[in-house]
């Protein structure tokens, strides 16, 4: 015991812990101590801290921060008791149903609902007239409507709603509204859309792009761009078509909504972002915020298909306030398709350079995205099919233009891994083409190209903590990768693929950062001692109740069993933006421990007041407050509490997380950045069979860099589903089109996702970057580990057949005709004697190894720095690290406007900048 | 629901002499989710369900009523039955499907098989055309023929095993090699007339010493159905044994005992095994109304023939 440490005369009898009383302290009436493994070697415990300490450190209790664990909801769904959307019946409850549009596009001249009223059952029936108010997620571009005013967009739209006794008569109700429609034309061809047109879709005002269909428009230009070409010792070119896909989850949307006695609604539905739709509602219902409860049901998966505030919502809560009764909609899967707001179908032309000595020193990306009939969040997809692949590598120069039109299709949306998906697997297999050329390692070429943490990159986002290169290693090893890359049998391949994902994004949408938090927690102990946590982040099955739970019981000291999250209402919790943009535990644990911390501190000064020790020197562990050096000074946990609550009554505290200020200043500076960044990487291993073109994946080693793991059951999982779910992209799933328009396969059996034959052996790697302003050092775990199965299992394609992917999904078919191309090629009859391609590493290797080496050291020195320099992209390539590069050099450029040189002769999505916004041409309407 | 055969076909005749409509229903797996869609729904429905006739399963009388999952499970079966009924949708759908509704499997079609809305959508097709008289979507400008694909897996291998089906109506009953069942067209389908039902399947014992193959392109390993598929089989010895049969490719499962017997006429090891492979691919004209292209399917018939064969050990 040091000297400046007083001795206290109070002690705790070891049989007036009052832990073994009923409620006093968890179900476990025994004493779990302090795991000393668990505590970060800055207090003292003994977890090693390889990549250095953390301001959260002081916080852990090793109660169950980075301990497997089950979510607290778990039991609930198992069991079946949980109440997903439809499972909400309220007393005499009236079933709804959608009239939708039959026609691609086309005007509403009349509607006549007359026969339908008249249908015994039929109780109100709702359309176009009864809403006027646009919505959207995203109040730059609201455009939608709860029913069609006007137009129909897509077959599918919705046209009306009735409310009846029974789903058959709702049925039938439909089929007796008389709707006359004049055809317009319609498109199909996301290229059309940047055309002018007769009738465009929607009509943005002074904002309309000439009179085409475009929706959003980005031009960016960084660094050297003008001279890449030149500079350029490989290039490598392609373009590629990305079918649309839908998230697939298991529950379809429903809704129901109620309008109390009192005039309040409360409308019930699975949702990511209730409060985006709280906001909506009360547009479209004109009534004020306050006389609405959003309730949140449990999510029966979401992954960005619910997250936007949805017209069948408005339809209940306006049927059910015609009717008086509570009201029911239930989508078939069918629906759920033409709802959609999946991933884009795209067109995505990837120019890679690299210059002699192995250096990215360009990169040249044109994405033409297919936004279907809404906006959605396309504004920002826009921009992520852009700004989400200027890392992990450093480069020298970044052009990218992007352009999403609308067609007469159900709207695309954001989809896990929003915007970053396709424009990465156009990157990675694009690196490992470049390796192909520079015949160097694609490990190696990607290891000494990496940006250091605590760097930024050429669009000026700030990366704190990067894994990025422990990931590569890591998977290298697993893998086997030097006995098995370009060493194959033919048939048989390896390929690596690497991710990079945001961890929140920095704008909360409907407000300035600096104005309100993103986040907010509120916590309540009265004197049975459990927590209530008050929350609005919404889970949907990726566990944000539980890493709350978490973090509220570290801080704490408690079992995660007295802790109960309230999430569900908007009544009760704190408003939360939603689950989206992997932001949720970045954010909301953030806001949580903070709120926790306050708490914490209130408990320590009671247990202060109660033993005369300093509060400095006091711990908090298996529910116990006491003084760190002499535990036997010390209180329970509820006897701290009962004092801190003597003049009071019940303790409440309320956190908030907002992130600090960062970006730059350019227009879309603000697209992509967050306070922290995810990295990942991949090596698939397939088989293709050269005869029938049908790819198995047979193994996957998934490394991702997720901060922390704060639940490491659910990291795993998220990598294996993200596994799932991105190989479906690539070999199976699409949303297929066929040449009426027409969605031709809305159902789960023609739409293919793989099923459990399908899954390859996945082996999770967890690598933790402890990032500084991550809960604990978390970042995210939720979208991220999507991104590398894509480029990978295309890569490892290209090592067992040597064919270069360039459109997804790769179909047997698809995957036929190119064997049969590369055998003409070849001149081979025979699939069986195609050769594949070999690798005979080049003197660059060595250039890059030692160049990697190097890296290694500087990263390791830069993380366990405190006050280390800033470090700008372009230091690579000669510039000073200290500062942006454009402010050192004219060649550097930022520009976000096109250059008359560039209009002569514009790529497809930058051909949208050859119209001019109405406002501009004087004749705004 | 009847209890019996007798009883069936009373309840058949009654319906047939008050003039209405009705379909049998065995499993339900591939009826109900065409009901759900009001494909061609009937008023009334017959339930198969209770009639223990049509339970029986030996070695050569399969009963139109036994479960799919049960011939993959009985190892008394022959294994190429075992093979193709194993490769059907998914464990949970074969407890409940039949060997006789897999048989009477309707024909399937991309422009078909889509709900009420989506089908008034694009103006119905000829197969259901809610009196439009509308045209058929795959091949156009014709409007008295449907193409749609036949998909079910267990007839290639039954005929390739020589089976012979029995039938049961209220004028009496009737039997027939399993190839003749079949009419190339996607809406009748087969033989069977109103009122009348696939009672059982035979096998001969000689069957038995047959060996078998049978290779299905699908997506996914699990609950598609096949795009192609070919059951080959033979004695192991000489090759007149030889017969080979598809499915996923007309409106119909085809023998091809033709291509088969002018290849062995002439046969020249391996590279009989191409041309004959070939001469299968040639035979069948798949349309496009599947997920894949049917240029793609039909190649794949080829490469599917010729690794049956390899695979029986033929040279
Ligand atoms: C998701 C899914 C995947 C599928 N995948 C496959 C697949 O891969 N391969 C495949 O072959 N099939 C597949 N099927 C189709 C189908 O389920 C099976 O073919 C099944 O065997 C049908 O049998 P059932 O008893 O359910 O038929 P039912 O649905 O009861 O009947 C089907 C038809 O046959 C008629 N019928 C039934 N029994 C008789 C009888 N004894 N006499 C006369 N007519 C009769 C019925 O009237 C009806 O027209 C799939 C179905 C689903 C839903
Ligand atoms: S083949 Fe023609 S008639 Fe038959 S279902 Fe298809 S579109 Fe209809």
């Amino acid at each position: 015991m040091s000297d400046d440490e007083e001795m206290v005369g109070y002690r705790q009898q070891p049989g007036k812990i009052s832990f073994s009383r009923p409620g006093s302290g968890g179900k476990d009436q025994f004493s779990t101590l302090r795991d000393e493994g668990m505590i970060p070697e800055s207090q003292g415990g003994n977890k090693s801290q390889p990549w250095g300490s953390h301001r959260h450190d002081e916080l852990v209790t090793s109660s169950a921060i980075g301990k497997r664990t089950p979510l607290i909801d778990s039991r609930e769904k198992v069991t079946g008791r949980a109440k997903y959307g439809d499972d909400i019946r309220l007393p005499n409850e009236l079933i709804g149903k959608i009239l939708r549009s039959p026609h691609h596009f086309a005007r509403i001249k009349s509607v006549d609902t007359s026969a339908a009223e008249a249908l015994p059952g039929v109780i109100a029936i709702a359309t176009g007239a009864d809403a006027s108010a646009k919505f959207g997620v995203l109040p730059v571009t609201k455009d939608e409507h709860a029913l069609a005013v006007n137009l129909v967009r897509h077959v599918g739209d919705l046209v009306a709603a009735v409310a009846a006794e029974d789903e058959a008569t709702a049925l039938h109700a439909l089929q007796l509204i008389d709707v006359d429609y004049e055809i317009l034309d319609s498109i199909h061809d996301m290229k059309e859309g940047l055309e002018n047109s007769e009738n465009p879709i929607h009509d943005r005002g002074e904002y309309h792009i000439g009179e085409a269909n475009i929706q959003k428009r980005v031009y960016q230009e960084f660094g050297e761009v003008d001279n890449v070409s030149e500079n350029a010792a490989a290039t490598h070119h392609s373009n590629w078509t990305f079918g649309g896909i839908n998230h697939g989850f298991t529950e379809p949307h429903a809704a129901v909504a109620n309008w109390d006695s009192r005039g309040r609604l409360t409308l019930y539905t699975p949702q990511q972002v209730p409060h985006y739709l709280h906001r909506s509602l009360a547009d479209v219902l004109e009534i004020p915020m306050h006389q609405i409860n959003v309730y949140r049901t449990f999510v029966g998966g979401g992954f960005g298909g619910k997250s936007d505030p949805f017209p069948h919502e408005m339809c209940a809560a306006i049927l059910a306030r015609k009717s008086g009764r509570p009201v029911r909609i239930t989508f078939d899967r069918e629906e759920v398709f033409l709802t959609n707001r999946g991933r884009h179908p795209s067109h995505i032309e990837m120019n890679l350079h690299a210059d002699s000595q192995g250096r990215l020193c360009g990169i040249e990306t044109d994405a033409l995205i297919d936004g279907g009939s809404f906006a959605s969040f396309g504004h920002v997809t826009t921009y992520y099919n852009g700004v989400l692949h200027t890392a992990p590598y450093e480069i020298g120069a970044f052009h990218y233009t992007g352009a999403r039109v609308w067609t007469n299709k159900p709207a695309s949306g954001a989809m896990r891994g929003h915007g970053a998906v396709n424009s990465r697997c156009a990157v990675e297999v694009g690196l490992d083409d470049l390796a192909d050329q520079l015949q160097v390692d694609p490990m190696t070429l990607r290891l000494a190209n990496l940006l250091p943490p605590l760097s930024a990159t050429i669009t000026g986002f700030r990366i704190t903590s990067t894994g990025m290169r422990e990931c590569l290693e890591k998977v290298r090893k697993a893998s086997d990768w030097e006995n098995k890359f370009r060493k194959l049998p033919l048939g048989h391949g390896i390929g690596i693929g690497c991710g990079f994902f945001i961890s929140g994004s920095g704008l909360p949408i409907h407000w300035d950062p600096n104005k309100f938090p993103h986040a907010t927690v509120h916590l309540k102990i009265d004197m049975d001692g459990g927590v209530t946590v008050h929350t609005g982040a919404a889970d949907i099955g990726q566990g944000s109740d539980t890493v709350v739970a978490q973090s509220v019981a570290e801080v704490l000291g408690l079992p995660l069993d007295m802790i109960r999250v309230r999430s569900q209402e908007s009544d009760t919790s704190p408003v939360d933006l939603g689950s989206y943009s992997s932001r949720v535990t970045f954010m909301n644990a953030n806001a949580a421990i903070s709120a926790a911390m306050k708490i914490r501190q209130e408990l320590l000064d009671a247990t202060a007041e109660i033993t005369g020790a300093d509060a400095a020197h006091m711990v908090i562990g298996d529910r116990r407050i006491y003084v760190k050096r002499d535990p036997a000074v010390g209180v329970s946990y509820l006897e701290a509490l009962h004092k801190a609550q003597e003049e009071r009554g019940a303790l409440v505290a309320s956190g908030a997380y907002r992130t600090p200020p960062m970006g730059r200043a350019h227009k879309g500076a603000a697209a992509g950045l967050a306070p922290a960044y995810s990295f990942s990487a991949y090596a698939a291993e397939v088989k293709v069979d050269v005869e029938t073109g049908q790819t198995k994946v047979i193994n996957v080693w998934a490394a991702h860099d997720c901060g922390k793991a704060l639940n490491p059951l659910s990291v795993e999982g998220q990598i294996i589903g993200s596994c799932h779910m991105g190989m479906g992209q690539v070999l199976s799933e699409e949303m297929v089109y066929g040449r009426t328009g027409h969605l031709m396969n809305g159902n789960l059996l023609d739409y293919k996702i793989p099923t459990i034959h399908e899954m390859p052996h996945v082996t999770p790697i967890i690598v933790e970057s402890n990032d500084p302003e991550g809960p604990f050092g978390a970042k995210e775990a939720g979208e991220g580990p999507l991104l590398p199965i894509l480029p990978a299992v295309c890569n490892a394609v290209y090592d067992a057949v040597g064919i270069r992917v360039d459109e997804l999904p790769i179909t047997p078919d698809r995957i036929h005709r190119n064997i049969e191309k590369l055998c003409r090629a070849q001149g081979v009859s025979d699939p069986l004697d195609l050769t594949t391609p070999k690798l005979k590493l080049s003197s660059l290797q060595e250039t890059l190894a030692k160049r990697a080496a190097e890296h290694e050291q500087r990263d390791i020195d830069r993380r366990n720095n405190d006050g280390i320099e800033p470090y700008h992209n372009g230091a690579l390539f000669g510039y000073d690290p200290t500062l942006p590069a454009d402010e050192q050099s004219d060649e550097w450029k930022v520009s976000v406007i096109p250059t008359s040189e560039y209009l002569a002769e514009p790529r497809l999505a930058g051909s949208a900048w050859k119209h001019t916004e109405r406002r501009h041409r004087g004749e705004s309407s | 629901m009847p209890n019996n055969l007798a009883e069936a076909m009373e309840v058949a005749g009654r319906f047939i002499a008050a003039g209405e409509e009705f379909d049998w229903i065995a499993g339900g797996t591939d009826l109900i989710p065409n009901y759900k869609w009001h494909l061609n729904p009937k008023p009334n429905v017959i339930s198969l369900a209770n009639i223990s006739e049509l339970n029986q399963l030996t070695r050569t009388h399969i009963g139109a009523m036994v479960r799919l999952q049960d011939l993959t499970e009985n190892e008394e079966m022959h294994p190429l039955l075992a093979t193709a009924a194993g490769s059907i949708a998914s464990v949970m759908i074969r407890r409940s499907a039949t060997v006789g509704g897999n048989i009477c499997l309707d024909t399937r079609c991309f422009w078909y098989n889509q709900s009420e809305d989506w089908r008034q959508s694009i103006d119905w097709c000829h197969k259901c055309d809610c009196g439009t008289e509308a045209d058929c979507r795959v091949i156009q400008n014709q409007n008295d023929l449907c193409v749609a694909t036949y998909q079910a897996d267990l007839a290639p291998a039954l005929i390739c095993l020589n089976a012979t089906i029995h039938l049961a109506s209220p004028n009496g009953l009737r039997e027939m090699p399993l190839s003749d069942f079949f009419e190339l067209d996607g809406m009748k389908k087969n033989v069977l007339n109103r009122g009348e039902i696939v009672t059982h399947i035979t096998l001969l014992e000689d069957s038995y010493s047959l060996i078998g193959t049978y290779h299905k392109l699908s997506q996914r390993e699990t609950w598609d159905f096949p795009e192609a598929g070919i059951a080959a089989t033979w004695d192991g010895k000489s090759l007149s044994s030889l017969k080979i049969a598809s499915t996923g490719i007309e409106s119909i499962p085809r023998d091809h005992s033709e291509q088969v017997e002018a290849a062995i006429e002439s046969w020249n090891g391996s590279q009989s095994i191409d041309e004959l492979s070939e001469s299968v691919r040639k035979s069948v004209k798949p349309v496009n109304n599947t997920g894949f292209q049917p240029s793609y399917r039909r190649k794949m018939v080829k490469v599917l023939t010729r690794r049956s064969l390899k695979q029986l050990g033929i040279k």
